[in-house]
């Protein structure tokens, strides 16, 4: 009876019966102040950093530079291109948890900046924020487009139940085109500098921006349009080249001069899983073709070949995220073990692009500087390349794989040159993947990737079980 | 905990006797009716004190007759019998005091309007009841062998469906009227007018990977139980409101009688016997067999050592046994069980104490269930208008168990519960269980090495090393006071207050010592040890006020309100650690190489209100309303108040002057009811959106907070609605009863655990989900026949039958009724379909084997062999493009398509049972008795994964000897649809998942046979001074008619989501058992 009265005098407004979880802050209690927002902001930086090896793989695992016979048996089966839509690498659970986070902070930041909960939020920092969310997302769905082709396009965050889960897929056309518009709205509002260095390159800043746009129009073809956004990386005179002695600082330490955004490790809790994979697990190893073109012993790459591979008694592991030296030696110690940060963007991309885009639209001295500019860089003699758009196609692609090799950008190069001027030269494609498989296999695989649909990955099995309004790629239909 | 029991032993003690002032002084005398003289037998006689304190008591004989010691000169006797009206006599100087008692119509009204009639939270008596509830006196159970209350109602309600865990202390699943939510469908147990409640809920991963028991049926000791009553439809269970959706059970204890102290000791010794196993073959049987397999497949091979039988292979005595593992870990169990109690009391006071000690060792090696329990119940009355009682049980118990895992054994993602029972039946019995040396000498160890001939030492593990080495332990403590005040404020008006506490805590430990697995020194699962920790309180208090304003012979209206709040909290804590240091350091908190800890905490609160009014008229019409709100903190303020109304009328119409002709008809009543009552989830925080830390917790020098839950702003109540007719009919002084009735069932808003939504949200599910309806339409019939009523012989038939429809009405929006297409070895496709039931599952039709080539080539329609462009005959395929060939399995092509495929699948079964009940009689012939009580289940399927596991032929397990008869010639299997397919090592369609494993589940089971003997009120008994001594024996399960090729077809299992099915994998089987009992009274 007492506890009865103690508890009718308390029920009145019904709070008795709000409880709030101990542990965990639900949402109205949470997007108070500018710190919320910055905190789920860097929830989405630390989502794409800790699928580093996703990334890798997805750049990387269809392409000729890396072998996995010790990966798990769903890399074999992509590498094989005997691919399922119940291929774990084809869920696309990560991206999506990205894009919600950044839509939450699209979506909720303007409003708190409006009800002024934090007088302290200023309308600088809150499109600040806003901006890099959108970086995030762009390149979210960058990769999306890429590895799917067409996805699910969301910009509404998942608050609660009342949304529509049941999303279709959107042309990936579409899509990039809508990305590209909220980049260029953004381009403007976004940091050049976080005052420190590590943020400054960990975080997306104008010139990270400008990186992806240009990514994003040579993919597209609009060479001129990458050239404009190549352009303002350049007036931001905030990237350089690394020397020649100084390249594998761009890897160690990292957060070099030339680096426009990369993914942050600090081998402290914020670990890397490419020094496990490449290294410690064998799981991913150079393939025979990586090893022709970066061996140094062969091809007198002095730099990038020591740099990239290991020597042969290390299996030639990659050691870009193994090595403390380019000696292909030494092993990075424990302390930072695991803190070799995954680079998105640095400069050579965006010179190497330059030349691409130059050489594309037939300004083919232009070029040939800048290819000859990274490889002066890497101590190799300069190239002088037949005046035609599929001598600097292959003369680039090279350069390139080497250049960033296992950087996780080779497929996405193969892809390119493969879909361009309507896959006119889909066959060197092929040529170039199944070039180092075994007689058998190389048939099989070559009718498999006559399909440009298959360059695709398929939709998950069990998101399309999940969502019926969800198309499959056709190449995968009739498994 | 005995202390406290000993302490309130002693001051009852000391208060009954009270001999101070001792004076001893005899009285003798006689009881009489009033008028006719007639001796009253069993009265009770009472001395009370000044103080009104009684202090000494007796009962009358035969004869009417009673000797009273008196303490006191200053006492006074009290005399009094049910339907008498009481007297007080000063003894003064006599000796002698003969009385005559009245009977007493008024004294009756006085009980009735105390309420102990009639019941509180419905104000209407059993006997006027319009809703479907069914009440079984349990109060002979001690007679009984069993453990639990739910395995006293096996088979004895009409439309609760009870299937019993073999393992020691393993709970039951009961469902009453059919699965009616997704999840658990448990019903709420209520003891002595306490929901108990506390500890469901799945807030914490606790990781017993058990079957979620009735914890509380286990946790009562039977012997204090007097009576359980089943309430099975909305309406009946309305006032129990949100937590009643799924039936009640209602279950009363004993308390203390008027009268002098009785005590009373009863022991029970049982033995208890696993059914007969499966044969399995031998070790040279198994080694012949892979030989098979391994040449089928590959051709020519290399012998592998281990079934090479090579004298000169290094382990050739570790490869040569003909062990029986399924023999190595059984055993006979046993257990005992004593029970003291201890009862009495006078005017004032009435107090019932008891302790249970019981001790059961399981039949499978290392299984067993320790419990202890007390309980007090003290009543005490203040005045005429105040009463007080007072409820304590505390209840200790341990679970021995062993440990078990879920593996990905297959490849596939597909996790295996492997238990030592499912372990043993696979494992290759050419193995021993000891290792030996190169010499053929013993090591002294367990022989698991790292490898064996079937694979990993940690999936394959050796079950007799794990049985003896491992610990899979509950400790439970359980513990509950509640106080309830009773105030008749005035004829009319009562208030019933209770208030109660329970607390609950659960400790689960797991240690597997390095030495029972084949694993190296740095395996994670090497001296994994882990404790678990979680405790649950509830406090509750609920208010009655009854009012009856009106209650004549024409007219009876009563009405009540009620006010209940309640609050629970829970905590629990997990210390994990792997590599320990050593095999015999069973605590985890050492500090091992490899640690985890977690914590949590939740709170969930309700507040409940009920008004009912009921009434009467002329004792034939009768009309009861209920309606109750609840409202609870799981649910957002939008959706947090739920209504549950319900409406019962019934019609006596047995009263009726028409039918008063009709002698044969004592009592006869229709009655219909329709309720609502509602469902909440489980975990307390699930509506809410949650912003967490995560790992890493920083990116550069930046705190990271993400969302990690999606808030559920439409989260609501789940409700059912029930409609139930029914029929009560008692006939030929009232000899025959029948009750019959028909019910409909419809689930609302289903809740769902873990709703799997696109990932594209950026989640993978909301974490409950409301949608969709499931309907539960049925039958039940119960019948009892007195065939004969006399002093000395009295024998009783019983019987009970129901019928349940259970099926999917409706899924929510975007629902996807498929999941898993998968065709594979193994795996059964499932599927969610409307019209079907829950647990449907569909698979392959098994039609032999092909017995030679030629007959694998694919027919269409009519039958004839298609052929392809270069008119070639077409084999039959597989999806993954293997051709079917003579020896392999043959499976219907339901779409004519010549490949196996998804599309030929149909639907199997499903594991709910269609008709289930059960009947049995019992008797009496003077001081002997004896009683018969069958169960029955039928109508429902089982998925025999054991069988899967043993008759596939198509990897390293061990097989059953049925693959004895097993293809392998060409010819074999021609009009054989028995006949086994070829052993074939890795087939990849041999063992699909097919209507060769799906078994008629139907049983049959003579549960219980007692047959007892009781010695009262003869010379031995008095010599030894104990007012009774019976003897009884007591078989359970001994008997089981059924088809059903595994080890029992009675398998726990709980649903855990629409595409459930039941499996039987191997838990320990229902023993049979085998009881003596005695009881001493005195």
């Amino acid at each position: 009876m007492i506890l009865l009265l103690v508890v009718l005098s308390s029920v009145k407004s019904c709070d008795w019966l709000e409880l709030l979880p101990p542990d965990g802050l639900v949402f109205d209690e949470y997007w108070k102040t500018k710190e919320d927002v910055e905190a789920t902001l860097l929830g989405a930086y630390s989502k794409f950093a800790i699928m580093d090896e996703k990334l890798f793989l997805y750049g990387e695992i269809r392409a000729d530079m890396i072998d996995a016979d010790e990966a798990p048996n769903y890399e074999k089966q992509i590498i094989n291109s005997s691919i399922f839509s119940n291929n774990i690498l084809a869920d696309w659970m990560d991206f999506y948890e990205i894009i919600n986070y950044c839509n939450n902070v699209i979506e909720l930041a303007p409003k708190m900046y409006e009800e002024n909960v934090d007088p302290t939020f200023t309308e600088f920092q809150m499109v600040s924020l806003q901006s890099e969310a959108i970086f995030l997302r762009s390149l979210a769905y960058f990769y999306l487009v890429r590895v799917f082709k067409d996805v699910p396009y969301i910009t509404q965050p998942t608050i609660d139940d009342n949304i529509d889960f049941y999303v279709p897929k959107t042309p990936g056309d579409s899509i990039l085109l809508y990305v590209v518009e909220d980049l260029k709205e953004f381009s403007l509002s976004i940091s050049t500098d976080y005052g420190s260095n590590e943020k400054t390159k960990g975080r997306a800043t104008k010139g990270a921006l400008n990186a992806l746009l240009a990514d994003i129009s040579l993919w597209n073809f609009q060479y001129e349009d990458c050239l404009e956004y190549i352009q303002n990386i350049d007036s931001l005179n905030q990237y350089y080249l690394m020397t020649s002695t100084t390249w594998f600082d761009i890897f160690q330490p990292g957060n070099s001069l030339e680096s426009i955004f990369e993914l942050q490790f600090d081998g402290n809790g914020q670990n890397n899983s490419l020094y496990d994979y490449t290294y410690n697990l064998d799981y991913y190893v150079s393939s025979p073709n990586a090893i022709r073109l970066l061996d140094p012993e062969l091809s007198r790459e002095r730099i990038r070949g020591f740099g990239s591979i290991s020597t042969d008694f290390l299996e030639y592991k990659p050691w870009k995220y193994a090595g403390v030296a380019p000696d292909q030696k030494t092993a990075r110690p424990s302390a930072i073990r695991k803190a070799a940060n995954f680079i998105i963007y640095r400069y050579a991309d965006i010179v190497l692009m330059k030349a691409e885009a130059y050489s594309q639209l037939g300004m083919f001295n232009e070029a040939e500087e800048e290819i000859n500019k990274i490889r002066s860089r890497a101590l190799m003699e300069p190239l002088t390349i037949s005046t035609s758009e599929d001598a600097f196609e292959d003369a680039i692609l090279e350069e390139r794989a080497k250049e960033f090799a296992f950087e996780g950008k080779r497929w996405f190069d193969l892809m390119r040159m493969g879909r361009r001027n309507d896959f006119q030269r889909k066959n060197i494609l092929i040529e170039i993947i199944i070039q180092d498989a075994n007689s058998t296999q190389r048939l099989v695989l070559a009718s498999k990737l006559s399909d440009p649909n298959g360059w695709y990955l398929p939709i998950y099995e069990d998101e399309l079980e999940r969502n019926a309004n969800l198309v499959q790629n056709s190449y995968y239909v009739n498994d | 905990m005995k202390r406290i029991v000993l302490l309130i032993l002693g001051i009852l003690i000391i208060g009954s006797s009270n001999s101070i002032f001792a004076q001893d002084r005899i009285i003798r005398g006689r009881v009489v009716e009033e008028g006719t003289g007639e001796s009253i037998p069993g009265a009770t006689i009472v001395e009370i004190d000044i103080n009104e304190r009684v202090i000494n008591g007796t009962i009358t004989d035969y004869n009417g007759n009673y000797a009273l010691k008196l303490t006191s000169s200053q006492s006074r006797l009290k005399y009094s019998f049910i339907g008498y009206e009481n007297k007080v006599e000063e003894p003064g100087d006599r000796t002698e005091i003969n009385i005559e008692l009245g009977s007493a119509a008024i004294a009756l009204e006085d009980v009735v309007i105390i309420g102990s009639a009639k019941d509180p939270m419905t104000g209407a008596s059993q006997r006027d009841r319009a809703t479907s509830t069914v009440k079984v006196d349990l109060s002979d159970i001690s007679n009984v062998s069993v453990t639990s209350a739910a395995d006293a109602l096996q088979g004895q309600v009409a439309g609760l469906d009870i299937v019993s865990g073999g393992a020691p202390g393993s709970g039951s699943q009961i469902v009453i009227r059919g699965l009616g939510s997704l999840g658990d469908s448990n019903p709420l147990i209520v003891v002595d007018g306490i929901a108990q409640n506390i500890s469901s809920g799945s807030d914490f991963d606790f990781g017993s990977a058990d079957v979620e028991d009735l914890g509380f049926l286990v946790s009562i000791a039977p012997q204090d139980i007097k009576s359980v009553e089943v309430l099975k439809d909305a309406a009946s269970t309305a006032v129990w409101g949100s937590q009643g959706a799924d039936g009640v059970l209602m279950i009363t204890t004993n308390r203390g009688s008027k009268g002098k102290t009785r005590f009373n000791y009863n022991y029970k010794m049982t033995i208890t016997q696993a059914p007969p196993s499966i044969p399995m073959l031998t070790g040279n049987e198994y080694s012949m067999l892979m030989l098979e397999e391994l040449h089928n497949a590959e051709g020519a091979f290399e012998i592998p050592d281990e079934i090479a039988n090579d004298p000169d292979f290094y382990d050739y005595y570790n490869y040569s046994a003909n062990t029986d593992w399924v023999k190595e870990i059984t055993q006979t169990g046993f257990s005992h069980d004593h029970f003291f109690k201890l009862s009495g009391g006078g005017d004032k006071t009435l107090y019932y104490v008891s302790l249970n000690a019981s001790n059961e060792i399981g039949t499978t090696v290392n299984e067993g269930f320790d419990r202890l329990t007390t309980r007090i119940n003290l009543d005490y009355t203040l005045s005429k208008k105040l009463r007080f009682s007072v409820n304590f049980d505390y209840t200790n118990s341990y679970r021995d168990g062993n440990w078990r895992t879920k593996e990905d054994v297959t490849g596939d993602g597909v996790k295996d519960i492997l238990n030592v029972r499912r372990m043993a039946y696979v494992k290759a019995p050419n193995m021993a269980i000891y290792e030996h040396d190169a010499n053929g000498d013993l090591t002294g160890e367990y022989f698991t090495p790292l490898e064996s001939f079937q694979g990993d030492g940690a999936v394959y593990f050796n079950p007799v090393a794990i049985a003896n080495l491992s610990n899979w332990d509950v400790k439970s403590n359980k513990f509950q006071n509640s106080f309830v005040l009773k105030y008749a404020v005035s004829k009319k008006v009562n208030i019933h207050e209770t208030v109660s506490f329970q607390y609950e805590g659960n400790k689960l430990n797991v240690f597997l010592p390095y030495s029972a697995l084949g694993v190296d020194w740095l395996d994670q699962k090497v001296n994994y040890a882990s404790e678990n920790n979680s405790n649950s309180r509830k406090i509750s208090s609920r208010t009655l006020i009854s009012y009856a304003p009106i209650s004549n012979r024409t007219h009876e209206l009563s009405g009540r309100l009620m006010f209940q709040v309640d609050q629970y909290n829970k905590e629990y804590a997990k210390i994990e650690t792997r590599n320990g240091p050593s095999i015999s350091i069973v605590d985890p908190a050492v500090s091992a190489p490899v640690n985890k800890l977690a914590s949590g905490s939740s709170a969930t609160r309700a507040i409940g209100s009920l008004l009912s009014v009921n009434y009467k008229l002329k004792d034939r019409y009768i009309v009861s309303l209920i309606a109750r709100a609840d409202a609870n903190s799981k649910f957002g303020a939008n959706n947090r108040m739920g209504f549950f109304p319900s409406v019962s009328v019934a019609w006596r119409f047995s009263k009726e002057d028409f039918l008063q002709s009709a002698k044969f008809l004592n009592d006869g009543k229709i009655r219909f009811a329709y309720g609502q009552a509602g469902k909440q989830p489980k975990d307390a925080y699930a509506r809410h959106g949650i912003f967490n830390t995560t790992n890493p917790s920083q990116y550069i020098d930046g705190t990271i907070v993400i969302p990690t839950q999606v808030q559920l702003t439409n989260l609501k109540w789940q409700t059912i609605e029930s409609y139930n007719l029914g029929i009560d009919l008692s006939m030929f002084k009232n000899r025959l009863s029948v009750t019959a009735e028909l019910y409909d069932k419809i689930t609302h808003d289903l809740l769902w655990k873990g709703y799997k939504i696109p990932r594209t949200s950026g989640f993978t599910s909301l974490k409950w989900y409301n949608g969709g309806k499931v309907r539960n339409i049925g039958w039940e019939a119960f019948a009892r026949y007195y065939v004969v009523k006399k002093k000395d012989l009295n024998i009783v038939v019983n019987f009970n039958i129901s019928r349940n429809r259970n099926s999917f009405l409706e899924f929510p929006a975007n629902f996807n009724n498929i999941r898993g297409d998968v065709v594979a070895n193994g795996v059964f496709p499932t599927q969610a379909n409307i019209g079907q039931p829950i647990g449907s599952f569909y698979g392959f039709i098994y039609e032999g084997v092909y017995p030679t080539t030629e007959d694998a080539y694919a027919r269409n329609e009519q039958g004839e062999i298609m052929y392809d462009a270069n008119n070639e005959p077409i084999p039959m395929t597989f999806t993954d493009g293997t051709l079917f060939q003579a020896g392999d399995a043959k499976y219907r092509d339901k779409n004519f398509d010549g490949v196996i495929d998804i599309y030929d699948a149909y639907h199997l079964g499903d594991s709910n049972p269609d008709v289930f009940g059960g009947f049995g009689w019992n008797g009496n012939y003077k001081n002997f008795k004896a009683s018969m009580q069958f169960a029955y289940r039928t109508g429902f399927e089982i998925v025999n994964e054991i069988a899967m596991d043993t008759e596939g032929m198509l990897n390293r397990n061990n097989q059953s000897k049925a693959v004895l008869h097993r293809w392998r010639r060409d010819g074999q299997g021609v009009d054989n649809p028995n006949m086994l397919p070829r052993a074939y090592y890795l087939h990849p369609a041999n063992n699909l998942g097919s209507d060769r494993y799906v078994e008629a589940g139907d049983f049959l089971r003579l549960n219980n046979v007692t047959f007892g003997y009781s010695l009262r009120n003869n010379g031995f008994t008095k010599r030894i001074n104990v007012e009774a001594i019976e003897v009884s024996i007591n078989l359970r399960k001994i008997l089981t008619f059924t088809n059903y090729s595994g080890q029992d077809p009675e398998i726990s299992q709980v649903m855990e989501d629409p595409f459930w099915f039941g499996t039987d994998n191997g838990l320990t089987p229902t023993p049979r058992l085998y009881s003596a009992i005695i009881t001493v009274k005195f």
